[in-house]
């Protein structure tokens, strides 16, 4: 019985880390436990217009990030690391792919601030602004921390989650990048994701 | 830098030692100071331009200088037939003086080594000295006192040129990537938005070559005259009745 309990429990460990070991080796990214949906949230864009998360980047391989502009190394250094890979996609390749970055700053990252510092990376990437409510939960339907603003005056940082967020053609999410995904990395995952879990 | 004065005050040589070997050690202790104090020193942890600058210093150019200043210290002050004056012989051979700074050459630029030793202050001290040693492997050969050199004039200027060489590689790695090298100045923040890790990555490659080959020429150029000038004089002394 014990025998038997003991296979069970391997099993199932087995089953769990199916993902893992599926992914092991072929991504560099972080494979999530299980595949989460695409969040669906309402933000504008740097130009001033409406954006539908879900609907906008439906069945599109999408890279979400949470950062802002005042950031001093994590969003600069994310967003020059893709950057450096989306300018060197074919033009079919990169139709295929959006990169949304979402301010989690947006008393200060307002659309003359946040358009030109992400056009500076890539002119394609898209910019969200919104309320701070708005962009709560925004991070909340992607499933990442809240960022906190920390106290000080102008020149105050801002705590956020530091992963950029990978949702394929299926409308769902397999995998996450942490901060330190390099450039490299990124060449050799991008056309990986645009060919896996396309949901057809 | 504590350890370089430490050194020259306890060889009690400085005081004594001609001008011109005074202003030698001097101009190397300074240009090891500008290597490791800020900003060179600082930006050396953000930026593989910096840290190639570093480089040019630390190995280089310091060096040189530092033994041109000690070479009457270390001409006295080495018993003859000791294992320190074996020692030093030895290192004035052109072969063990080339492996011995381009191995520290090759190993210290190999991605995974400065990725994990400019993680730690410790780290990045050892990487400094691996360099500082590394450009006394290179200049030993010609600035050590003349009972040690084993190579006249004319090889000691191919000795230099061919030490140039190997840099070469490094260099073209840093320059010719698809994407940066190392995950130390890939991830650091940004310096300045305009540069971004690749310009960083070749402006780095390029430093190492443009500016680190012609160091080393001034070095051929110095003795190339030395060496017409010593070969004028003894004609002109040959031909006086």
């Amino acid at each position: 019985m014990r025998w038997l309990i003991l296979t069970m429990l391997i099993g199932l460990a087995a089953c769990r880390s199916v993902p893992k070991a599926e992914l092991s080796g072929l991504l560099s990214g972080a494979p999530l436990p299980r595949a989460v949906a695409r969040p669906s949230f309402v933000l504008t864009t740097t130009s001033g217009d409406t954006f539908d998360f879900g609907f906008r980047t439906r069945g599109r391989l999408t890279l979400l990030f949470f950062g802002y502009t005042n950031c001093p190394d994590v969003c600069p250094a994310t967003m020059q690391n893709i950057a450096a890979v989306t300018n060197r996609l074919t033009s079919l390749e990169r139709q295929r792919l959006d990169v949304v970055f979402v301010t989690t700053d947006p008393d200060r990252d307002g659309p003359n601030q946040l358009g030109p510092w992400l056009a500076r990376f890539d002119k394609a990437f898209i910019g969200l602004i919104g309320p701070i409510e708005a962009v709560d939960a925004a991070q909340r339907a992607a499933g990442v921390a809240t960022a906190i603003r920390a106290a000080g005056g102008r020149d105050y940082a801002v705590a956020h989650a530091a992963q950029v967020l990978v949702y394929s053609p299926d409308d769902s999410g397999h995998v996450a990048y942490p901060f330190g995904t390099r450039q490299a990395e990124w060449a050799a995952d991008l056309p990986k994701l645009m060919e896996r879990w396309t949901g057809r | 830098m504590l350890l370089v004065a430490l050194g020259a005050w306890r060889w009690g040589q400085l005081g004594r030692a001609p001008a011109a070997r005074q202003r030698y050690f001097l101009l190397g202790a300074a240009l090891l100071w500008i290597a490791l104090d800020w900003p060179l020193g600082a930006l050396g942890g953000y930026l593989a331009a910096a840290h190639a600058g570093q480089y040019l210093l630390l190995a280089l150019s310091a060096p040189a200088f530092l033994l041109l200043g000690l070479r009457d210290a270390l001409d006295t002050r080495v018993t003859a037939n000791g294992a320190a004056d074996r020692v030093l012989r030895f290192l004035a051979h052109p072969a063990p003086a080339f492996l011995g700074y381009n191995l520290i050459l090759l190993v210290t630029h190999f991605p995974d080594v400065v990725d994990a030793l400019m993680a730690s202050q410790a780290g990045s001290f050892v990487l400094d000295m691996a360099w500082l040693a590394g450009g006394l492997f290179l200049w030993w050969p010609v600035c050590a006192p003349i009972r040690y050199q084993r190579l006249k004039a004319p090889l000691q200027m191919g000795y230099l040129f061919v030490q140039t060489i190997p840099a070469t590689l490094p260099s073209a790695f840093l320059v010719f990537a698809d994407y940066p090298l190392f995950r130390l100045y890939e991830l650091s923040p940004r310096v300045h938005p305009a540069l971004t890790p690749m310009y960083d990555h070749q402006i780095a490659g390029l430093l190492m070559k443009i500016v680190g080959d012609p160091i080393v020429w001034v070095g051929i150029a110095v003795i190339f005259f030395r060496w017409a000038g010593a070969e004028r004089r003894a004609d002109l002394a040959s031909s006086r009745p």
